[in-house]
């Protein structure tokens, strides 16, 4: 829906074929900026690691939703379902077998990726609004579970006591939060490279092609729902491991990780940095928990009202979200310099 | 036997609730094909409207309902020239609902600075407090006049859109806009009244369903999903539907909670995704009324 | 570019706040994690107020040391933000205690933070009884579901009653509530006729309602977080008949808090609680303590208990910062206050050495006009009752 809205948004009088070639220069150089920003804000910001290291984990979340919605088309506000499955796998493997903090990832991962396979077979035939619900249902219904399992899960008085063993045996998980927030910047990065591989595969431009004409697919043979499904499940394990990342480095999970809120809050996240980029999952998480933060220090009683206005203000004179004013910026600059 | 009774007059009267506060989201949803999230918004206003109009005003309860339908009606008007009209149209989903969170937030936020965040009540006349007797079971005065008042808003929907110009015009915008414009009808002005409509709707299930949804700033997040799962059962814009879908899903939630209570959550959702998967569009696809 | 900015202010209030305390001062720092926004925001507003009128009583100062409040806002349970933002209060603002956290969740999560960085974390609320088995360094002045339920239940049996029903919210706290009731309440001889554990999200509650009266209660034990859900439970219980029937409403504190007294309305009338803390308490320091506050913020309306939770709380705050002399090291602060005694506004008060709780009476109300408005009117007294649920269960 964004990407059609891009071309058909204010800007065309830019030329179809020059904004692509911007989109794809971005792309490119978008992974090692992340990384770059990453590193300077681990020297720059040493005492604010905490933060920082939510705005990663709960980033890589955000991507795991981008690969549904702005690669498949699939509204959901129950993302969460996965995130949730994969931290409390993580949580309660840590607990009681494993300590390796990437054996947890994998667990994570593994946990969200099969909620999401079993549960985007049964409900991914719909579209719109219904799909919508059913997505809420679903993770209602987890959260349900994780709320009954309390001998497991420790049910609303969360799951603590998640101590994972040192890094490669080497970076413990200390109150600094240097180690969890270097482990975290790299898991996110990998995953970056990852889901770029994944949405340039044959297997993703197909994904593409089902969220813009699913009748053509269908028509030579593919199966929408099948490809749907698949990255849906896909997308699953990046929730999962976002789930089991922030097990790891808190060392505690609530119900709150399997929420309506935090599903609601992801998509807010997501539209605002911008669908269908990959990076865009990581300015809006970034800007909307930066933001966030800022105003809760100086006035949290009226933060709402600020976040209010500048989601209003993003859809009124930015559709497509902070991305696609980057682009539209780089856009111009390079413009001026092809005059030049 | 007297249980399934028992059951069955509370699951309707909670059923007919749950009708009044979300057919104003059925309207803007399936008539104006916009994803409304800030309905919770507008319901809420109307409720504070209408304990303000009540206890600091000292209106009688049919006055402060009529004045909370008006002002909320007066109030967001405005909302549909700036905000909404920018964002008709089914390609910007995506958009409408990050707007209209936007728009819940400061709605939220403005209210808790007005009116703070205690709960606030509508004190009820005394003709609707106490309770009224179907052969064995009792039920609140209260929920007989909401159950009487659903009945009535149900009717009038329908005579609304099926029987009146301004339905046959507004039925013939939805279907096809290009069409409707080039025949002389001004969809502008009629989706400003459809949006008016749909305020006003939210206002009166705000007023009427306070009683059970108490009225905080939170209220406009809080109730949400129930809203979204009334229409979705129902089928967006249908009014039947969203009748039948409430009175479902009002006598599975109580089924479910007298019987097994400790899995009262697991019933409602479990409902709602086996209704979903029998009828994916809902009970009533694409009918008006 | 903000947080550069922000950064450069903080520092400059810093360099003024030391240029202006005398040399060898120093500034003791307390963060304080709770929501102020968020549905929960009127527990900041009111864990606030109550420090700032016990700081305008006490002085801000103790020896030679400025004690400054840092407050964090987290508007919901979410333990890994609470453990972000307790992280941010240790590491950046360098607080020596930490202190508030309303749910439970929140509280848990900071145990490892505080044992590696050796800092008392001083608990306003969060009512769970395993939470202080989890850190040496965890101290509560609020109350648990078991202290308060325990006296309740004894109270009833003794009363004649013979067969209840209870109706809890399905989580932790309800949990806690249900399992202290019905332990203490079948010991006294009476009997638990049904269990229910009600969805936290429920919005009707007519069919429990039902499921009550078809049991044939002689009265039902109730508990419900503060708040909307509260509301719609007490209004059901009334409009169903309940209360006309005879059916007598009781259950912990929590559920006719202050602020929601007049929202409940005649709704409430009747309902008997056991507490630690009325705002129509008798006694001299309670008086005092709601005249600074009228005071200092014009109202009374949001005193509740925890109000009395974080004066308290900055009581035994301002206690190990004495005892210590203003130096750092979380496990003899600890160690210094674990026996001592009190007087504070809801009555007197002891650090049980094992636990870290708080001993304390409680007391038995029942929701009544007092000069117009709806007050929690004592009616009975139960002295030094313990955290009962210490250790029980795992």
């Amino acid at each position: 829906m964004t990407t059609m809205a891009d071309h058909s948004a204010p800007e065309t009088t830019t030329p179809g074929n020059t904004l692509m070639t911007t989109r794809r220069g971005i792309d490119w150089i978008g992974i090692p900026v992340v990384a770059a920003v990453g590193l300077a804000a681990y020297w720059l910001l040493p005492d604010d690691l905490g933060l920082l290291t939510r705005i990663l984990s709960s980033a890589l979340f955000v991507l795991s939703l981008d690969l549904v919605l702005g690669y498949g088309g699939i509204a959901t506000l129950g993302q969460a379902a996965m995130f949730g499955a994969g931290a409390y796998a993580a949580g309660i493997a840590a607990v009681n077998w494993v300590a390796d903090p990437f054996a947890l990832l994998a667990v994570g991962g593994v946990a969200g990726g099969l909620v999401a396979l079993a549960t985007g077979a049964l409900i991914l035939h719909a579209r719109g609004l219904t799909l919508l619900m059913l997505t809420i249902a679903v993770a209602q219904i987890v959260q349900e579970v994780a709320n009954k399992a309390r001998d497991w899960t420790g049910g609303s008085d969360g799951l603590s006591g998640i101590e994972p063993a040192p890094v490669l045996g080497m970076f413990r998980f200390d109150m600094y939060g240097r180690t969890s927030y270097l482990f975290a910047l790299a898991v996110l990065v990998v995953a970056l490279v990852v889901a770029r591989r994944i949405v340039r595969s044959p297997f993703g431009l197909a994904c593409r092609g089902v969220k813009e004409d699913p009748l053509r697919v269908s028509a030579i043979g593919g199966s929408p729902k099948l490809y749907l499904v698949a990255l849906y499940g896909v997308a699953g394990v990046f929730a999962g491991v976002a789930g089991g990342l922030t097990a790891v480095t808190s060392g505690i999970v609530g119900l709150d990780s399997v929420g309506f809120s935090w599903s609601a809050e992801a998509l807010v996240m997501l539209v605002l940095g911008g669908t269908g980029r990959l990076y865009g999952a990581v300015i809006g998480t970034a800007a909307f928990m930066g933001i966030h933060h800022i105003l809760a220090a100086s006035d949290p009683f009226h933060w709402m009202a600020f976040i209010g206005l500048f989601l209003i203000g993003i859809v009124l004179f930015l559709p497509g979200g902070i991305a696609s004013g980057v682009e539209r910026l780089v856009g111009l600059v390079r413009g001026k310099e092809d005059r030049a | 036997m007297e249980t399934i009774f028992g059951i069955a007059v509370d699951g309707i009267a909670y059923g007919m609730i749950l009708f009044i506060i979300s057919v104003g989201l059925s309207v803007t949803l399936g008539l104006m094909r916009v994803v409304n999230l800030a309905h919770g918004a507008f319901a809420m206003v109307g409720g504070y409207v209408a304990s303000y109009a009540a206890q600091a005003a000292g209106l009688p309860y049919a006055a402060a309902l009529v004045v909370a339908v008006v002002l909320t009606v007066v109030a967001t008007l405005p909302l549909e020239r700036l905000l909404y009209r920018r964002i008709y149209g089914s390609a910007n989903e995506l958009n409408q609902v990050l707007l209209t969170i936007g728009l819940t937030f400061v709605i939220v936020a403005g209210v808790n600075y007005l009116f703070g965040p205690t709960l606030k009540r509508i004190p009820l006349p005394d003709l609707l407090l106490g309770t009224v007797s179907l052969g064995p079971k009792a039920i609140p005065a209260h929920r007989a006049f909401v159950i009487g008042a659903g009945a009535l808003t149900l009717l009038g929907l329908w005579w609304l859109l099926e029987r009146t110009d301004f339905g046959i015009r507004l039925r013939a915008a939805v279907d096809d806009p290009a069409m409707a414009a080039a025949l002389g009808i001004r969809t502008e002005r009629l989706y400003l009244a459809t949006f008016a409509l749909g305020t006003g709707l939210a206002a009166l299930g705000g007023v009427l369903g306070a009683e059970l949804l108490p009225l905080e700033p939170y209220y406009a997040i809080r109730y949400i999903v129930l809203f979204l799962a009334v229409v979705a059962v129902g089928g967006a814009g249908s009014i039947f539907g969203s009748a039948a879908a409430a009175l479902a899903l009002g006598i599975v939630d109580t089924a479910g909670k007298y019987l097994i209570p400790n899995f009262g959550e697991f019933f409602f959702y479990a409902a709602l995704i086996l209704i979903l998967f029998r009828w994916p569009h809902g009970f009533f696809k694409g009918r008006t009324a | 570019m903000t947080r550069t900015l922000r950064n450069a202010l903080l520092g400059a209030a810093f360099g003024l706040a030391l240029t202006a305390g005398s040399a060898g001062a120093a500034t003791i720092k307390v963060g304080v994690v709770a929501p102020f926004s968020g549905p929960f925001a009127l527990v900041g507003k009111t864990f606030k107020e109550a420090i700032e009128v016990y700081q305008a009583e006490h002085g801000k100062t103790v020896g030679n040391d400025t004690v400054e409040f840092v407050y964090k806002d987290l508007d919901q349970a979410n333990p890994a933000q609470s453990k972000a933002l307790s992280q941010e209060l240790i590491v950046k603002e360098k607080v020596g205690y930490l202190a508030g956290y309303f749910f439970t969740p929140d509280a848990l999560a900071v145990a490892p933070l505080i044992d590696e960085a050796n800092i008392p974390c001083v608990i306003f609320n969060a009512a769970t009884s395993a939470i202080t088995e989890k850190s040496p360094r965890y101290v509560r002045t609020s109350f648990t579901l078991w202290q308060n339920t325990v006296p309740l239940a004894e109270y009833m049996a003794k009363q004649g009653i013979k067969k209840v029903v209870t109706a809890v919210s399905d989580y932790g706290p309800g949990i806690d509530g249900e399992t202290a009731f019905k332990a203490t309440f079948e010991k006294n001889g009476g009997t638990v006729v049904d269990t229910i554990r009600m969805p936290l999200k429920s919005n009707d509650f007519a069919p429990f309602m039902q499921r009550i009266k078809d049991a044939g209660a002689e009265a039902i034990y109730a508990f419900l977080p503060a708040g909307p859900t509260t509301l719609a439970f007490a209004k059901s219980f009334s409009d169903n008949g309940l209360k006309a029937a005879g059916i007598k409403f009781f259950g912990p504190g929590d559920i006719t808090q202050e602020p929601d007294l007049p929202a409940l309305g005649d709704a409430a009338l009747g309902i008997t609680t056991t507490f630690n803390y009325s705002r129509v308490h008798d006694s001299a320091m309670n008086k005092a303590f709601l005249a600074k506050h009228k005071e200092m913020f014009g109202s009374t309306d949001t005193v509740t208990f925890t109000s009395v939770g974080a004066y308290d709380g900055a009581h035994v705050i301002y206690q190990m910062i004495k005892n210590t002399g203003g130096k750092s090291d979380g496990a003899k602060a600890v160690e210094s206050v674990k026996g001592m005694s009190w007087e504070s506004p809801r009555g007197p008060l002891t650090i049980d050495p094992n636990s870290r709780h708080v001993t304390q009476t409680i007391y038995l109300r029942t929701v009544e006009p007092v000069d117009g408005k709806l007050e929690n009117v004592e009616k009975a007294a139960f002295a030094n009752q313990p955290d009962y649920g210490y250790k029980v269960g795992k």
